[in-house]
Formats: structure tokens, sequence, C-alpha cells
């Protein structure tokens, strides 16, 4: 049982976290923040010392392998950050846009919401990953309209359960298809007859709808339009989870399909993928260019992100899963970085460009902080972005698609021109009226050390991409 | 001191200052400055060190000499990341050696040159540690990966130094200059991840890529790629906009260092990565980039003819001279090879005294538009002097360094049979006399006439000034007067590249 030791404390700590609740001794408690943020980095310890290779599978439905693990890392490092991000928001005085409540309960949903994704990773038939990430998307509706009495909140909320309903919707009818044709949901059963009839329309058509439906919670073009005004609206530490860990198990759900139940159809899903992969690069960086609010940027630049990620599933299975898990760190780490600094620089309520304005004399250090993390996204060395999308790139290469790495690199330049804009408000342009420094807390010094050291050794050390990766299966 | 261990010390000490700097309080310029100094002396003599025993190595075991061998001294490596065969491979051959030599001195003349940098001292000398750093790094590197690595590191800070500390529109020429590499850099990308992938070996080890034979399909679209990647660099005609914005825009130190070293990059790739490794997709692109260059060469004249500001001037000239360098390559001869080598170095050295003089001399006139200039000697005559001489090396005048190259180019490219060769190696010819133009224009304008009465109390460069100039004024000579060593050097390096083109 020990492969299953994280999954069950951290049904243990939501239910902890739950009950602290009942006994509340004061409204404005932190012991649900502390304690959930320790569990889960206790959790993120018991990951790192389980085997990443072996496989077990408990009760004929519950999969356990390097791959699982090393997504439940990232689930819980997502967790771990948005719990500590969060802190501010719940503090009085700590932004302008209005104090968030219910602590516990907002705890509580993260971890439920991580244990979705944990489900989601270890899967073997369709109905585990359809529950899992359920339970992985639902919470969050609720979390994208915890800021009551905030109208962009509610709005974000409500088109978030619209457009969600209707990917599940989608995903269930592309289901049906699969059922249909495999007379199973185990994916050993849709396997074998994805290699008996590779070319069957009904399962084409099946395979389609899952595609579109996963579409959307990764915010692939055409199904992207939700994520900028949902990640605006929604209270900041949800954005960051949103736009993490929600994507990061979306990808997770693709990469299981493509390369387990459906890797026959593989060849007949790249050029499908590569389309898929062009235009949502293309679309995230040039709807990035004109923005001027710093989540809705953020937005257009995740989904950009997503678009460099599917592009590497048009590799070899090797390739594709080593790449996009090691994307997936980098990502999560220059993304949190920069919801951090948003959080700190945004506390007068308006996150703008603007707020970022004369950084470089505010807070030297913040925008030092602030310069890495961008050109991590951006992909410059040393830095761990740099890796990160090399091995995404060298991942479409390997088969060839050199037209595409040249395609996607450009659309990487176009990328660094707004993370530029950023630097230039950081650095260069300096605000009207003179502000204050601006000031941060232990807990947000310790997060973004913590981030900062990740983006600029994850890229540098071989250990975890050489020692690790190459042991997955 | 074994070699390998010299390599890494050198491209590490810049980092390391930069390190320095970072813990320096933020008001003690003067701090920060002395280490920076100290730290590009020590590595101006561990460069001088790694050259006079290079010339030893080289002396007893030519490179090249047998067909197993590794064309670079010095070399080593160690696994750095497994995952795809990426190891640190590091190693030199004469061409990286001559370069660092020429970087060691241009960066120990460019700190002396940003003595008076007061704004944000402490973030310009992290940055500009950090783009030597990168430099150096390019320069030591055999893996395609590390060398990739090292090239976008040197390319990066460029745009918080011209975006910080430039004059006239900053903002729009830094951007330009970055976006414009970048995007180079996406095509070379592409291309060395086609080198790794279409070997056969999986390395990026350029010493092993070097004797695999690429299929013809494959080098006929991958040559232009990686040579037009790194070409943008090199300012190669029509992707040269970035260069003379981005060079008049940018503070002395970073000018000098950019058009001295950076730009050679760009043709050092072009050698050592396109024309080496894919040398029968040069054989069939070389008519097409001769023409490019051709352009370049006689534009960046022409439009220096036409420029009134002294920096745009030396930028469009950068951007003809630059031209020269790959001029020299398309030529496909041995001595038009050894000509462009020739000619980074020459170009690196003149253009950074241009660069120097230049910023040492708006320091006083607040101006840098020739007209409103004049008899300068009479104020200044050190300046003058200078001025004058790096304008005599511009337009190739012999016992200065751009006699020596231009005249290996010119050469080596009329020795190319080719019709179109010989017709671009005539027009190519004429830019030495529109050179002789607007250098000679500038000059004048600028030194004789008479003073402005606001001139009048300007000063002579101080002791502190005259140390770069004097350096820089010495390599021109040097190598002017006693090109043979560094001739026979170029030899050794340019055998091995010259058998792969003509196998």
């Amino acid at each position: 049982m020990t492969l299953l030791l994280p999954d069950l404390l951290l049904l243990l700590l939501a239910a902890i976290v739950m009950a602290v609740d009942l006994i509340r001794i004061r409204p404005l408690s932190t012991v649900s923040f502390h304690l959930s943020w320790a569990g889960l980095l206790i959790i993120f310890l018991v990951l790192i010392v389980l085997p990443y290779d072996q496989e077990t599978i408990y009760l004929g439905t519950y999969k356990v392998n390097g791959t699982a693990l090393l997504f439940k890392q990232v689930f819980v490092l997502s967790a771990f950050c948005t719990v500590l991000l969060s802190g501010s928001y719940f503090t009085p005085g700590g932004n302008a846009r209005g104090l968030l409540r219910y602590r516990s309960e907002f705890c509580f949903i993260i971890l439920l919401c991580t244990f979705g994704m944990f489900a989601a990773v270890s899967a073997t038939d369709l109905l585990t990953l359809f529950i899992g990430m359920e339970l992985a998307t639902i919470p969050l509706y609720i979390l994208s309209g915890y800021q009551k009495e905030d109208s962009l909140s509610v709005e974000a909320s409500t088109k978030y359960i619209i457009m969600g309903s209707l990917s599940t919707g989608f995903l269930l009818f592309g289901y049906s298809f699969l059922y249909g044709c495999a007379g199973s949901l185990s994916f050993e059963a849709i396997l074998a007859f994805a290699q008996s009839a590779p070319a069957d329309p009904l399962l084409r058509l099946g395979v389609l709808f899952v595609m579109a439906a996963i579409g959307f919670k990764l915010t692939i073009f055409p199904f992207h339009m939700w994520a900028p005004d949902v990640y605006d609206g929604s209270p900041t530490p949800v954005t960051a989870f949103i736009s993490v860990s929600s994507k990061a198990v979306a990808i997770a759900f693709l990469l299981i399909l493509v390369y387990g139940p459906l890797a026959p159809l593989h060849k007949y899903l790249q050029p499908l993928l590569l389309i898929l992969a062009g235009a949502t690069m293309t679309v995230g960086n040039l709807g990035a260019l004109k923005q001027k609010r710093l989540r809705r940027f953020m937005a257009y630049s995740s989904i950009a992100q997503a678009g460099y990620i599917i592009m590497a599933m048009a590799g070899g299975a090797e390739a594709a899963r080593s790449s996009i898990i090691y994307y997936l760190f980098v990502y999560a780490a220059a993304n949190y970085a920069i919801f951090f600094i948003i959080s700190i620089a945004g506390r007068d309520g308006n996150e703008e460009f603007k707020s970022l304005q004369g950084m470089g004399r505010r807070n030297p250090v913040l925008a030092a902080v602030l310069m890495l993390t961008l050109f991590s996204l951006g992909g410059i060395p040393p830095l761990a972005g740099f890796m990160g999308k090399f091995l995404l790139f060298a991942s479409a290469a390997q088969q060839g698609f050199y037209s595409m790495v040249i395609f996607a690199a450009l659309n990487s330049t176009v990328s660094l021109y707004y993370y530029l804009l950023l630097v230039k408000e950081a650095y260069i342009l300096q605000p009207a009226t003179s502000s204050r420094p601006l000031v941060t807390d232990r807990i947000q010094r310790a997060a973004l050390l913590l981030l900062t050291s990740a983006i600029i050794f994850l890229g540098l050390m071989p250990l975890f991409s050489s020692n690790i990766l190459a042991v997955v299966r | 001191m074994n070699g390998p261990f010299l390599l890494t010390l050198i491209w590490i000490i810049p980092f390391v200052v930069a390190l320095a700097c970072l813990l320096v309080p933020h008001d003690n310029h003067r701090l920060m400055k002395l280490f920076s100094l100290v730290g590009n002396l020590i590595n101006l003599g561990l460069v001088i060190l790694l050259t006079l025993k290079f010339i030893n190595v080289a002396g007893i075991a030519p490179a090249g000499s047998d067909s197993s061998a590794s064309i670079f001294h010095f070399a080593y490596k160690t696994p750095w990341f497994k995952i795809m065969n990426i190891e640190y491979n590091i190693g030199v051959d004469a061409i990286s050696v001559l370069m660092m030599l020429l970087t060691a001195i241009v960066i120990f003349c460019g700190i002396l040159a940003s003595w008076e940098v007061k704004q944000q001292a402490k973030e310009f000398f992290i940055l500009l540690n950090v783009l030597v750093a990168g430099v150096y790094g390019v320069f030591v590197s055999i893996d395609l990966f590390v060398l990739f690595m090292f090239y976008e590191i040197a390319v990066l800070p460029m745009y918080l130094l011209i975006g910080l500390w430039g004059t006239g529109r900053k903002e729009y020429a830094a951007m330009k200059l970055v976006l414009m590499l970048v995007a180079g850099s996406a095509f070379i990308l592409a291309g060395i991840l086609g080198l790794y992938f279409e070997s056969g070996i999986s390395t990026f080890d350029l010493a092993l890529l070097s004797q695999v034979r690429f299929s013809d399909s494959f080098q006929y679209w991958a040559f232009p790629v990686i040579f037009l990647g790194f070409g943008v660099l090199g300012a190669i005609f029509p992707f040269h906009t970035w260069s003379p914005d981005g060079h008049a825009s940018a503070p002395t130190a970073v000018s000098m260092l950019h058009a001295g070293v950076l730009m050679k990059l760009g043709g050092y790739g072009c050698l050592r990565v396109g024309m080496y490794l894919l040398p029968e997709g040069a054989q069939v692109w070389m008519g097409f980039f001769l023409v490019l260059v051709t352009i370049n060469v006689l534009y960046g004249a022409f439009g220096a003819l036409r420029q009134t500001d002294l920096k745009y001037i030396t930028a469009y000239s950068s951007v003809s001279h630059c031209g020269l360098v790959l001029f020299g390559f398309t030529a496909m001869t041995f001595t038009g090879l050894k000509g462009g080598v020739l000619q980074m170095i020459s170009h690196g050295l003149m253009t950074a005294l241009f660069f120097c003089l230049i910023g040492m001399i708006y320091g006083r006139t607040h101006t840098r538009t020739v007209s409103e200039m004049g008899g300068l000697m009479k104020v200044m005559p050190f300046l003058s002097v200078a001025f004058v001489i790096v304008g005599f090396a511009g337009l190739g005048l012999p016992s200065l360094s751009g006699f020596v190259a231009e005249a290996n180019i010119f050469v080596g490219s009329f020795a190319n049979t080719a019709a179109i060769n010989r017709v671009c190696t005539v027009l190519a010819v004429l830019s030495i006399v529109v050179t002789a133009v607007y250098v000679l224009r500038a000059v004048n304008a600028l030194v004789n006439g008479p003073i402005a009465p606001k001139f009048s109390l300007l000063t002579d460069a101080t002791a502190l000034e005259k140390v770069p100039v004097s350096i820089l004024l010495f390599c021109l000579f040097g190598m002017g007067i006693m090109p043979g060593w560094i001739i026979e050097l170029v030899n050794g390096a340019i055998k091995p590249i010259f058998n792969n083109l003509s196998r």
C-alpha cells in the first residue's frame, strides 16, 4: 500500500482541515491555512521518496506508476503554492479588491480538487478518468466565484460553469462512442479495439469529441475563449490554481489517452495535434500582445504555453512524456512566481501593468525575480524554461516536424516581446506619481525564494531531468 | 594550469564577477568597477596565457594533421544531461582562441570606457559581465546545445543594457535588436535539432558531427536555415536593420562589445556550424548568399555616406565590414575563408576603438552630429589623432589591420572562378572607395576647420581614457605590421573546414 500513501494522506488532510472548522476558535483563524500547507509539504516529501520505476495496480482499477507520481508532485506543489498565495487575500488589508472569507472551506476545496487530479492520473478506465476530472473541475466553479460581492468574479464563475458543463457533455458523448466500439470502458479493451480497427469511423468520432472536451480544459484553440474572462474575474489564487493545476490535469488526461489506449491512432492524431498546437500558440501570443491587465495577460500567455505542450505530443511516447512532465514543473514554478508578484504589486486591487512600474527601484530584488521568471517563460537560457522548451521542441523534431519547430520557436519570439514589455514596465518606465515601496511578508518571500531557485536550478541541474525522467514509464 | 581548466575558468570568471557585484552595496560604484576591472584583467591575462599555450601545442600537433584527431585542442567533455546526450564539451581551435583574445581586449577597454556610468551602476556591471561570460562560452563550447545556450545568454542582457542606459530611441532599438536576434536563433534551434536527429548518432558534439555525411536533401534545407539564423547576428542583408539602431542607441561599452565581438558570433557560427558541418548545402546555396552579402557590403557603405550622426556612420560601416566577413566565407576558397576570419578580428578591434572614441567625444561635446563639430584637433589632439588612425584602418590603409583582412578577402574571392564571384568581387571592391569617402568626410569635418566657440574650452582625454585607446591602437598596428603569427594560426584552423568544403 505504500504507493497509495500520498492519496490516503491527502484525503485525511482534507478531512482534518474541514473538521478543524467545526471547532472554530476565531473567525479569522489561520489554523487550517498552516495545516494545509504543512500537510501538502509532507505529502510532497512522501511522493519524492517513493520509487519511480514500479507499477502497481490496486483493486484492478487504480494504477500508480512513475508518471502518475510525477504528475502528483506537480499537483501537490501547485496546491501548496495556491494555499500560500491565498494567505494575503484572507488577511484584512491584504488586498484592496476585498477580503476573502471561509478560509478552511477554501483550503478544503483545493485539497479535494487535488485529490480528483490524483484519481485522474491513476485511472485505468475511462470512468475513473471521468470522475477524477470532474472532481478536479467542479470545485473550481465554486472557487472562481469566491469573491461573492464582486460582479466580475460571479461572471467568471457563471461562464466557467456553462463552458465546463458543455465540455463535460462532449466528453460523455465521446465516451459513448468509445464504449460502443470497444464494449468496455477499460483502457485495455479500447487499446485492443484501436489496434484491430484503427480506421473505424465511430472510434475516430469518439476521439474527436473527447479531444474537443479536453480542448476546453486545456484552452486549446478554438475552445480557449472562456479563459481570459475566467482568469480575470476569479480571485488571484484561484486564477493561479486554474492556470497550473487544471491545465496540468488536462494534459495528463491527454497524455494518458494518446499514449495509452489510443496509441495505435497516434499517427492519425499527429497532424491534428500539430494544427491545434500551432493555432493555439499563435492565438495566445497574438492575444497577449495588447493586454493591460495582468491576469488577463497571464491567461493568454498560458494559452500559448499550452500550444507548446500540445506540440510535444506529436513526438514519440518517451520523449513526449518526459519533456511534458519536465515542462509542467517549469511552467508551474514560473506561473506561481508571477502570481505571487501580482499579489504583491497589485495590493491596491488593480492588478494592471501599471502596478509594476518603477519596480526596479522600489524593490530591486522583486524586479529581478520578475525578470528571471519572465525570461524563463520566454525560454531564455540558462533558466529552466529554456531547457523545458528545448525538450518540447526536440520531441516534435524527433519525428521530423522541423518546420513546426521553426514555427513554434518564432512564436516563442513573439512571446518574448510581450514578456519584455513587462520587464520594461518594471525596469524602464517610472510611475507618474511617487509610490510607496513594495512590501512583502515572510510567506511571500519564502515562496518566491523557493520558486526562483527552482527556475534557476531546474535548468542547470541534470539530476532531475536525466535521472528521474529516464526511468519514468 | 591545464588547458580545459583554463577554458572553464575563462568563462566562469565573468559570472563570478557578476555575482560579486550582486553582493556589493548599491551606492558603492567604485568597488563594483574595481571588481569588473580586476576580473577582466585577470581574464585578459588568462587568455594571453591560453594563446601562448595554444601556439605551443598547435606547433607540435597541427590541427587535422591526422584525420581521426579532433581539430580542437584542450578538449574535455563530461555528460551533463543524459536525456539528450548533452555534454559539457569544451575545446578550442585557432579561430576561437583569437576571438577570445579579441573579446578579452575589447571588454577590458570597454570597462575602462564605462568608468563614468553612475545610474544604476550595479545592474549595469552585472549585465555586462553576464554578457561577456556568454560570449566566452560560445567560443569555448564544442557541444551545439551548450553553444546555443551561451549564444542566447549573450543576446538577452542587451535588452536592458540598451533600454536602461542607452540614448535616443533606446526602447525601440533594444526591443528590435533582441527580437530580431532571438528570431534568428529560432532558426538555429531547428537547425541543431535537425543535426542531432538526422546524424543518426544522436549527439551534439561538433567534432563527431563533422565526421558525419548528412544526406543532401537534409543539407539543402538545413544549411540556409542555420546560415541565416547565425547570419542575423552577423547583420546579413535584409536582416541587418537591428544593427544601426541598436548600436547607435547603446551606451559606449555595449556598442564596443556588441559591434566588436557579438556580431562576430554570427560569422563564427556560420563558419563553425553551417559551413563546417553542411558543406554540400554550402556549395548549393553559396551563390545566393554571395549576392546577399554583396548587397550588405555596398548598402552598408552607401548607408554610411548618408548619415550625419557619428554613431550611425560607424554602425552602417559595421554592416558593410561585417558583410565583408561573410563575403570572405562565401568565396569558398582557402584565402577567402582566411580573410573572413582576419576581418572578424580586425573589425572587432577597429569598431571597438571607433565606438570608444565616439563615446569620449560625445561625453565632451554632447552632440554626435558631424556638422556641428569641427576643429577638435586644437582642443583634443590625442582623441583626434586616434580617430584619424582608426578611420584609416577602416578604409584599409596598409600597415593597419584592415588592409591585411581585406586584401585576403578580395584576393580569395576573385580566385573563385565562377562568374558570379568575379562580378560580385568587382562590385564589392567599390565599397573601399565609398568607405574612403565617408571616413575621410567624417574625419575632416570632425578634426579640421574652425572650432565652435562653445567647444574651445574642452579638454583632451584623461590618463584613464588614454589607456583603452592606446591598447586598441597598439593592437591595430600590431596586427597590421606583424600579421604573420595570426595568419599562421588561422591557416591551421581553416584547413579542416576547407577540407570538408572541398570533399
